[in-house]
């Protein structure tokens, strides 16, 4: 049943594997870009792809964190999506990058030189919480899995979600405080965090509503979703219409008005017509993100070429190979032995529980976890703080909120889980974990120890420094003859023999300059003879300061 | 922000909330209700402020995380579950758009980002949540509304 | 051929490979040609002290350019070009208009990074390679830079450029200034205020007259030098015998409007001639 699909996935992702291999090796000139539209398609498929993995983490750990029953397999698979969107994603920020190797300079922590990323800058920002978010995920993901057959991790599912549930959210607001923190008119926009959450939302829905046709299943609610959906995407629009005047027809006409054939019966009944909808979402909203990422006033070079189109199929080839084989390589857990029906434990959990306080349950397991992640957040924010190498450089709560939560959540879901996978992981599942550590651990001495300290090629050597008694001592050897011990000049000799030398008053020296002055120096001029061939450029220099104390510079 | 503008934008949060979580709940009931509220509320922003003054910019959104937050108080099960995340939409409104805002020259509205917090923080203690109780809270996020 | 006054290794026999001072001159007279639309300029106060709390209280360097004096030569460009080794710009870019060069002509006047107080660029520059000097330099640290062009991006007027091309392995650069390095792939770059001849300066201040503050008294950017109007003005705002703040003491000072309220240290003058 998927054998189709993924050889679908595999032609794309070789056909775009060209353009991704010569993105790599060209760097940013190879798609389009130029010296005003300095991002490009990498970051807008970075964003898209960020979107449509948080409807999948809004399916299985927002509904379930809210109670919503919805059947294991739609979860799973929504969270196999997430996972596959988050690979995907997290390629194109270090293609974007024109130094991938220094990509590791952006973490915010210090290294053995002092070095500390700027933590003011929301691509720092965008780094953890991403990072955070596909570990979180992945170990939320392994929990849901393995908590059919194994108890201590069934305890485990509903705290991570509500975990998670910030999580997810706080991910895509700081992706939009990339562009709303910039004095780009198009990226401008206090609005921009819910727009974008909107907007992943609303993408991620329309992918999961596909995937699941894969399975032949349909979810009505997510459907309903989508289209009401629909509508607060249009009043986006619309106020980003009222506001900059931008408005692009493909967009809306993809996002808000084609879906709104969903509500003519034939439609609806027709399981691959909705799917047609569901790309079309999902192509309006990557067309939006094009537009929002290349500001067409600055466009002056080539326009979308076939390197991006290449990018484009590349994304989706690699999305549609993992999924669907990761999908049939799970195929027993993620099915479980129950197919059809009910996270039975939720509904248990809410009629043995209904007059105990409203988060008392799940809280009680997250104290603990809670109290440990906000101590660690806090004492690194005081550190980060108090390390900043710069004292030009005025931090400000704002500049240091956004990399609370996501340190708050891997630190709180390492502590709840820990134990419970200890106990359940098989020994040999435990000497592969310590030996990860052992390499994390590798990693980490390695970025405190901090990149090569070999300079640079072509770097510039700095010459020996002038002192004061050698420039004395060369003044009076070759300048004094005409110009004078003094600085003023040697009337008997100058008078007689040669025209007289300019004045060397400090104003005339101020106003000539120090290059200038070494130039005549070394290469001589209209009655002065070149001393290029018997002094080094730092001698005249220390030449020119002298001239200076002479004509009384410090006086 | 004046104070008249300021009451006029509670005004129309506290009306239009009326409407929201009524029986029988649909989703496009209460979708297309929340975009009605959104054109609604950026017409009227649009209309009353000045283009150049960038805190227009999360205008509606304000007013419609403060009708979300007037609705909820209607809801019965699991009310402050409810409460709690509405307020938490509000400050999330607030405060990111405040971090978008503080790089762009402008300051960040500390008074009001704390007082919502502080509000969510402590709604998430209440059990039992009265009638006196619920209508405490509206007046306290009306005076941010007025005084912050 | 006669060298452009005050490049310092300027000589005429320049043995080293790369496009010849031809193509340079030809790139610059294409670039002044096309030179984009002016500023909305703004009058501003006269820049003083660094705002934050590392900044130093004697020195604060920036440029005047004074708009009566320039006729939009582009002699500065060039100058610019040979001082910093900046490369041409690959075909297509030229023929579209972009180049690599740090000094742009906008309404016929020389632009380049305003070195603002409060630079948009450095607060978004996720690895800390853009900074600020406590003596009023926006710096770029080449090595820093992982290429992430964020501060391109927000760089109001556009005076950044960013390395699309390997320079050297395209033939595109020549090393002019023995002085300062060729910058690699993948690095942002702009104008550094002659970085190199203030701290060669400032060097040999301290060796030679230890004891006494540097104010950076002598030093002239390459574009200042080579600037026949002498429209251009490198100074210390901060050092009241500046021959910078002696020119704009009498002028009425202007910023582009997009950088006026970043307090900017490079200046346009007019007026009150």
């Amino acid at each position: 049943m998927y054998r189709i699909p993924i050889y679908i996935g595999v032609v794309l992702l070789l056909l775009g594997a060209t353009a991704f291999g010569v993105s790599l090796w060209e760097g940013p000139a190879a798609w389009h870009t130029d010296m005003r539209t300095l991002w490009g398609t990498p970051i807008a498929l970075f964003v898209l792809w960020i979107g449509l993995a948080h409807a999948g983490t809004l399916i299985s750990a927002i509904f379930l964190a809210l109670g919503f029953p919805l059947d294991r397999r739609t979860s799973m698979i929504a969270e196999l999506s997430t996972l596959c969107s988050l690979v995907v994603a997290a390629m194109f920020p270090l293609l974007h990058l024109g130094v991938i190797e220094n990509f590791y300079m952006v973490i915010p922590f210090l290294d053995a030189r002092g070095n500390f990323a700027n933590i003011r800058s929301p691509l720092v920002w965008d780094f953890c919480s991403i990072a955070v978010y596909a570990v979180v995920s992945t170990i939320f993901f392994v929990t849901h899995l393995l908590s059919e057959k194994r108890e201590p991790l069934k305890k485990m599912v509903r705290p991570m979600s509500w975990l998670l549930f910030p999580l997810v959210l706080w991910v895509h607001t700081v992706v939009s405080l990339d562009f709303a923190v910039t004095f780009v008119r198009e990226w401008q926009g206090a609005f921009f965090p819910l727009y974008f959450i909107s907007g992943a939302i609303y993408s991620g829905l329309a992918l999961v509503i596909i995937l699941l046709m894969a399975e032949h299943c349909r979810v009505r609610l997510l459907e309903k979703l989508m289209l009401a959906l629909s509508w607060v995407m249009a009043a986006f629009w619309l106020w980003e219409f009222m506001l900059k005047g931008t408005f692009s027809f493909e967009v809306v006409f993809l996002g808000a008005v084609v879906p709104q054939l969903l509500w003519l019966r034939p439609i609806r009944d027709n399981s691959f017509v909705i799917m047609l909808v569901a790309v079309s979402v999902i192509l309006s909203l990557g067309l939006e993100r094009y537009i929002l990422v290349t500001p067409s006033e600055y466009n002056v070079g080539n326009a979308f070429g076939w390197v991006d189109l290449g990018l484009v199929v590349f994304s989706l080839g690699l999305f549609v190979t993992l999924f669907f084989v990761l999908r049939v390589k799970l195929r027993k857990p993620l099915e479980g032995d129950d197919v059809v029906m009910g996270e039975l434990s939720v509904q248990d959990e809410e009629k043995a529980n209904p007059v105990v306080g409203e988060l008392s349950n799940n809280f009680h397991l997250l104290r603990l976890p809670l109290l440990v992640g906000f101590l660690v957040t806090l004492l690194y924010v005081l550190w980060a703080v108090s390390v900043v190498p710069d004292p030009m450089i005025s931090l400000s709560v704002a500049n240091i909120a956004p990399l609370c939560l996501p340190l708050l959540v891997l630190v709180a879901t390492v502590t709840l889980c820990a134990k419970s996978f200890w106990q359940v992981l098989a020994p040999k599942a435990k000497y592969v974990l310590v030996v990860l550590m052992g390499v994390a651990g590798m990693l980490v001495g390695m970025f405190w120890a901090g990149g090569s300290s070999a300079a640079a090629p072509g770097a510039v050597s700095v010459q020996e420094l002038a002192t004061p008694k050698p420039a004395e001592k060369i003044w009076e050897a070759r300048c004094a003859s005409c110009h004078g011990r003094d600085g003023l000049f040697n009337e008997k000799f100058v008078r007689e023999f040669y025209p007289v030398p300019q004045k060397l008053s400090l104003e005339r020296l101020d106003s000539l300059g120090m290059d200038s002055l070494v130039s005549v120096i070394l290469n001589g001029r209209i009655n002065m003879n070149a001393y290029g061939d018997r002094l080094t450029e730092e001698e005249a220099r220390g030449l020119v300061f002298y001239m200076r104390l002479l004509a009384g510079e410090g006086k | 922000m004046d104070a008249v503008l300021n009451s006029l934008c509670c005004l129309m949060a506290l009306g239009s909330s009326m409407f929201l979580w009524r029986t029988p709940r649909s989703v496009f009931k209460e979708g297309g209700l929340i975009t009605l509220y959104l054109v609604l509320f950026m017409t009227f922003s649009y209309l009353t402020m000045e283009g150049s003054d960038a805190t227009l910019e999360y205008l509606p959104l304000r007013m419609l995380a403060l009708c979300i937050c007037f609705s909820v108080t209607s809801i019965r099960s699991h009310k402050t579950r409810y409460l709690v995340m509405a307020q938490i939409l509000w400050l999330w409104i607030e405060f990111f758009g405040g971090v978008s805002l503080v790089y762009r020259g402008l300051d960040m509205p500390w008074t009001r980002v704390i007082a919502i917090g502080s509000c969510a923080a402590g709604s998430v203690f209440m059990n039992h949540i009265s009638r006196e109780m619920e209508f405490i809270l509206m007046v306290y996020w009306i005076a941010i509304w007025m005084f912050f | 051929m006669q060298a452009l006054a005050g490049c310092r290794r300027f000589t005429p026999d320049m043995s080293t490979s790369g496009p010849s001072l031809e193509d340079f001159v030809n790139e610059v007279k294409l670039a002044v040609a096309r030179s984009r639309s002016g500023f909305d300029l703004v009058q501003i106060p006269m820049p003083s002290a660094l705002k934050t709390s590392g900044g130093s209280p004697l020195n604060r360097f920036g440029m005047a350019i004074d708009l009566d004096a320039c006729n939009g030569c582009g002699k500065c460009i060039l100058a610019c070009m040979q001082e910093n080794n900046v490369p041409l710009s690959s075909k297509e870019r030229r023929a579209s208009g972009q180049f690599m060069h740090w000094i742009e002509m906008r309404g016929g006047a020389p632009s380049m990074c305003f070195h603002c107080g409060n630079a948009p660029c450095e607060k978004v520059c996720p690895t800390g390679a853009a900074s600020h000097t406590p003596d009023g330099l926006s710096t770029m640290m080449y090595k820093r830079c992982t290429g992430s062009r964020f501060c391109g991006a927000n760089c109001p007027v556009g005076a950044r450029k960013f390395n699309y091309d390997d320079a050297v392995k395209e033939g595109l650069s020549r090393r002019f200034n023995d002085q300062v390095p060729l910058r690699s792939k993948g690095v942002m770059e702009k104008c550094s205020l002659c970085l190199q001849r203030l701290q060669d300066s400032k060097h040999s201040h301290m060796a030679m007259l230890p004891g006494m503050e540097w104010r950076g008294a002598g030093v002239q950017t390459a574009c200042a030098v080579a600037c026949p109007k002498h429209a251009i003005i490198f100074g210390n705002w901060l050092d009241p015998t500046s021959p910078l703040v002696k020119a704009a003491k009498r002028r009425n000072i202007y910023a582009p409007a997009e950088v006026a309220d970043l307090d900017p240290s490079v200046v346009y003058l007019r007026g009150n001639r």
